[in-house]
């Protein structure tokens, strides 16, 4: 369990403009936070400066537990997987293990690689090879690989895009339990509001140099939330679209 | 045939390279890296000719070369080599030196086709050691990186994700192939070590679905191919390096059948 998950006033600056101004906000043990904004909002850029792998201008991430190291588990965008790759799903799981040089799995490994699937409902895939899976059972397994090495913080870049309504309120609600059950700070970001809504505990809304951090009412009734998600994006492109067709694009 | 020396001495070598070789050809083609291993080989080729003009022993001219080209390779992102037009060039500018560095040495002739197409007959003993301690080495460290080359070949992204130095990982693991592929040009000839890391490697993929398996059977049939190829190539005399292909071709053919057959069995076992 964590001590602290704190982002405080981060500036990232991304080809000169300003993409994330003054963010903050904490999470606490076992909270899951939905993230939710357009495209382009940055999103995956603020999960990637939490990560370390991006260096904000200004301000802090701190993520430290009581004991050790802090362990975070992260799911990426986008990951394309050969659909020749020959690898069956409980290897591909077992990668997700803590890397030591140590090149076989002991007893323990196997267990808990045993028990992440059971928890993601992955058992049954475990002797298929990862290429032939469908969209859903790869977001499962993904969920799992970075499950498997027991993290305090856990990552999550739109596990449910191209999932069926159903499948997305099984991963969402999965998630919130696994949130809650095993004390993990999640960051949950995805395009569905309803989805987002239903199972964070909180909701940090995104846009480009704006923010606002809330429970999902209050995000929702926030008037904001319609004109610059929705109105102002389409506007902006209607916009685009007469001058195109006005100065011949 | 084992009481010549020298069979014994390639039967050694042989084997321990033939190990090396597939094992590490699993990742070699798990990174897409089997026109790099190519090209590794050519300038291993024209790093023995130049060995072999300035009076060294080729196996240091060729480590030399191939540790060099993996480092440039590394710095410059493999990315950039895996461009086809890359490629040609290093391929061509490298066999053209070794050609030089030929020309330029006197009675080069039988040195030329040992190490283009391999040979069972000049392994000296001292040879057999150096081969046997550089793959003694080379396998501890790919034991120890095992886990982390693994993630870093099936699972690019996913290992970035975890936080592993994916560009260490990715220079190590051309340096490790680098000379492995120095190793191997000594046995089965610069032409031919692309046939060794790669065939057995692809064969197993169709064989097995975990890493550790297509490992066990990639060096398998790599130990296989090149025991088959030293017994009829001292049988008939033609070269070695030609059967060991002709086997390893065979290998991967039959998998490819089978794997086809499975393919086309399985729906029908479910329909029933
Ligand atoms: N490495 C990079 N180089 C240049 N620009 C980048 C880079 N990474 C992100 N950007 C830009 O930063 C902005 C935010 O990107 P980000 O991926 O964080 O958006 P997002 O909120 O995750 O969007 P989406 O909902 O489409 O995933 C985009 O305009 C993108 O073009
Ligand atoms: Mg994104």
């Amino acid at each position: 369990m964590i001590k602290k998950f704190c982002v405080d006033q981060i500036d990232v600056y991304i080809n000169g403009e300003k993409l994330l101004d003054h963010l903050s906000f904490s999470v606490q043990p076992g909270e899951m936070l939905g993230i939710i904004g357009p495209n382009g909002a940055g999103k995956s850029t603020l999960l990637k400066v939490i990560l370390g792998v991006i260096k904000p201008q200004h301000g802090t991430v701190e993520i430290t537990h009581n004991d050790r190291r802090p362990v975070i588990g992260y799911v990426p965008q986008a990951r394309a997987i050969d659909e020749e790759m020959p690898i069956q799903t409980w290897d591909f799981i077992s990668l997700g293990l803590p890397h030591r040089l140590r090149p076989w799995l002991t007893k323990r490994d196997r267990a808990v690689i045993k028990e992440t699937m059971e928890l993601t409902d992955t058992s049954h895939l475990a002797k298929q090879p990862i290429g032939k899976l469908s969209g859903g059972e790869k977001q499962r397994v993904f969920l799992a690989q970075a499950l498997v090495r027991n993290p305090d913080v856990l990552l999550l870049d739109e596990s449910t895009a191209n999932l069926d309504p159903k499948a997305q309120e099984e991963m969402a609600s999965l998630v919130h339990e696994l949130c809650v059950q095993q004390n993990i700070s999640t960051l949950f970001i995805s395009h569905d509001i309803h989805l987002v809504s239903k199972y964070s505990h909180r909701v940090l809304y995104l846009t480009r140099g704006h923010y606002t951090v809330g429970s999902a009412e209050e995000i929702i009734d926030n008037a904001n939330l319609d004109v610059l998600y929705q109105l102002q994006h389409v506007n902006g492109m209607a916009q685009t679209a007469v001058e195109t067709m006005r100065y011949g694009g | 045939m084992f009481h010549y020396d020298f069979m014994q001495h390639a039967f050694i070598a042989g084997t321990i390279v033939a190990i090396m070789c597939g094992a590490i050809g699993v990742f070699v083609m798990a990174r897409g890296l089997s026109f790099i291993t190519h090209s590794f080989s050519h300038i291993g080729f024209s790093g023995a000719s130049f060995a072999i003009y300035v009076g060294w022993d080729p196996l240091e001219g060729l480590l030399l070369f191939t540790t060099v080209g993996a480092l440039s390779i590394g710095r410059m992102g493999v990315k950039f080599f895996r461009r086809e037009a890359s490629i040609s060039v290093m391929l061509s500018v490298f066999l053209g030196l070794g050609i030089l560095f030929l020309a330029l040495t006197p009675q080069s002739g039988s040195f030329t086709s040992t190490i283009l197409f391999g040979s069972v007959v000049g392994i000296s003993l001292k040879d057999v050691w150096v081969i046997v301690i550089l793959t003694a080495a080379l396998l501890c460290l790919l034991t120890l990186g095992y886990k982390m080359l693994k993630f870093d070949s099936f699972d690019p992204v996913g290992a970035e994700a975890a936080g592993l130095p994916i560009r260490f990982i990715s220079v190590a693991f051309l340096l490790l192939l680098s000379v492995g592929v120095a190793e191997a040009v000594q046995i089965v000839g610069a032409l031919l070590v692309f046939a060794l890391m790669t065939i057995p490697a692809s064969t197993a993929r169709h064989i097995t679905q975990s890493v550790f398996m297509m490992i066990v059977v990639s060096a398998v049939l790599a130990v296989l191919g090149v025991w088959v190829g030293l017994t009829l190539s001292y049988l008939t005399s033609a070269p070695v390096s030609f059967y060991i292909t002709a086997f390893e071709a065979l290998c991967y053919f039959l998998a490819l059948g089978w794997s086809a057959l499975k393919a086309k069995y399985q729906p029908m076992k479910m329909a029933a």
